[in-house]
């Protein structure tokens, strides 16, 4: 009980000082008003939402096919899906980079046709893509996997299509592991930083996101700054996480309903 | 059920990890070869014999000068080991009032050792040890065709610069507004050259990094930069126009180590270091 207790303050410590200290010196609010801020802020909130999208249209077919299919290679390709996971986000950028790049191998030739990618928005979603779809996609997987197939094997029975089996009988029932990999996925892509600031650059209101803002304002000695942005930042995620609870989804969040 | 428990909550774990690797990267360390033993020296002079270790955070652009001075100064000085990190000067100050631990902190510019000797955390005084110049890079390739100075404020061409509050930043800008008052230069060259910036780096060493990439197709960084690059070419900047870098280094008051520091940080601005520097392309100090 005591381990528990001392975990749950050890995670929840640190952010409680910190969004403390940016409301109680001022510069919460100050920020709050900040023209930086307030870009970076609308900036990544878009972009992880697109993001999130792209996820979910990709990833869902993937999880589908890994949950279900057998075939030779599905460990390999499991095991690549899980990659971004274990990398280090900077080394994810630079994959990016060698792969989408000006001069990389996908790159090259797009830029010849005049289909620029580093340095836009669309190289911010690519990178949080990148690195926070494998969280959906591996819950999505087991969520799939757990829908026994006699229910799907009823449904077709009675004369559903795969479409509608899918769509009726296995979404909703993997419907809190879906859930929660959205929420994972869409939390590590509003925390992505060491591909973005690699592969997309750093420019407020383009390519500069909320935690771009946190890591430039402590490097450039405004450590309130810093604060107060890191604050913002998890007052969204806090608000986000809130919400999805209050839609009943907190089932997903539920440790025990994956189980 | 309770494996499927075990592996929300390594995914949870996962998340958590991954979001922290994602905050602030560490600046690029080059560790010293021996085993550190922290032992004060009690004498200021050059030679010292007792082990000592000392952290030196420096500029990015000295990277390679100080990667040799180790070596020497390891050499010189038996015992003594050095453990330097290289970042942004500006970022590097910031560490330095934060608590970490470091001897010595070598800036490229005079501004943020005098900010820590404003706030009484340097020891001694600001002593300079090189100059340095800038000058335009572009990918050995030039893709934007890139001839003179004045084309990297040109339609379509993309600029990488550092942050704003790195050395190089503040250098750069004076030299855009330095050039844009030369004869040759078009009316709206500084907001035409800003609107060209398409990434601001961490640092200097990154921005070289970029244009060797070929991802930029212009970049200002120093001209020791742009001498030990072998994937970039260099677009010479008029001298009337050109802006001059002032490096200057202090010791940290918290040194564990102040003695030996100080004699680290006299020997770089003597003639071994200043030797070390000029072999990289660095000027004396102004």
């Amino acid at each position: 009980m005591a381990l528990a207790g001392l975990s749950a303050l050890f995670l929840s410590l640190p952010i409680l000082v910190l969004v403390a200290r940016a409301i109680f010196d001022g510069s919460l609010a100050r920020a709050l008003t900040a023209q930086v801020v307030l870009s970076a802020l609308a900036l990544s909130l878009a972009t992880t939402a697109i993001s999130l999208v792209i996820t979910v249209a990709f990833g869902l077919p993937l999880a589908y096919v890994l949950a279900r299919r057998r075939f030779r290679g599905a460990g390999l390709v499991e095991a690549i899906v899980d990659l971004p996971l274990v990398l280090p986000p900077a080394v994810a950028g630079l994959a990016l980079l060698l792969l989408l790049g000006r001069r990389g191998f996908l790159g090259g030739p797009l830029d010849a046709i005049g289909i620029e990618i580093p340095f836009t928005t669309l190289a911010v979603i690519l990178a949080q893509t990148f690195v926070s779809a494998p969280f959906f996609i591996r819950s999505a997987r087991t969520g799939i996997a757990s829908v026994e197939l006699d229910l799907e094997a009823a449904a077709r029975v009675d004369g559903a299509s795969d479409i509608e089996v899918f769509r009726h009988i296995t979404v909703p029932l993997a419907g809190s592991a879906l859930a929660a990999g959205l929420v994972m996925s869409w939390a590590r892509s509003l925390g992505e930083f060491g591909a973005t600031i690699m592969f997309a650059g750093n420019i407020e209101g383009r390519t500069q996101t909320l935690p771009l803002v946190v890591y430039g304002e402590f490097q450039g000695g405004d450590l309130d700054g810093s604060i107060a942005a890191a604050a913002i930042l998890v007052l969204a995620a806090f608000g986000v996480l809130v919400a999805v609870r209050l839609l009943h989804w907190g089932r997903a969040l539920d440790i025990r309903s994956l189980g | 059920m309770k494996s499927r428990m075990a592996a929300s909550l390594a995914a949870i774990v996962l998340v958590l990890a991954a979001c922290s690797s994602s905050a602030t990267p560490m600046p690029t360390t080059a560790p010293a070869t021996a085993t550190p033993t922290s032992m004060a020296t009690a004498t200021a002079a050059s030679a010292t014999t007792a082990p000592v270790n000392l952290t030196i955070y420096g500029a990015a652009s000295l990277k390679a000068a100080l990667a040799k001075a180790q070596t020497a100064y390891s050499a010189a000085n038996p015992g003594a080991t050095l453990t330097i990190s290289t970042d942004s000067s500006t970022a590097l100050e910031t560490k330095i009032e934060q608590g970490a631990p470091v001897d010595v902190f070598l800036s490229a510019d005079t501004a943020n050792p005098q900010k820590l000797v404003d706030k009484g955390l340097a020891a001694g005084s600001v002593t300079k040890f090189a100059g340095n110049l800038l000058t335009v890079i572009v990918p050995t390739a030039n893709p934007a065709g890139i001839k003179t100075p004045a084309d990297i404020a040109k339609s379509g061409v993309k600029v990488i610069a550092a942050g704003d509050t790195v050395p190089i930043t503040k250098y750069a800008n004076q030299l855009v507004a330095n050039l844009a008052k030369q004869p040759g230069y078009p009316a709206d060259f500084v907001s035409e050259y800003t609107a060209n910036i398409v990434s601001k780096q961490d640092n200097v060493a990154a921005v070289v990094a970029q244009i060797e990439l070929g991802e930029g197709d212009a970049g200002i960084v120093y001209v020791t930069d742009a001498k030990t690059s072998t994937k970039v070419a260099t677009i010479a900047v008029p001298a009337a126009a050109n802006v001059p870098a002032t490096y200057s280094g202090v010791v940290v008051k918290a040194s564990a180590n102040p003695a030996a520091a100080q004699a680290f940080l006299a020997w770089f601005a003597g003639p071994d270091g200043q030797a070390i520097l000029a072999s990289f392309g660095f000027l004396p100090a102004p």
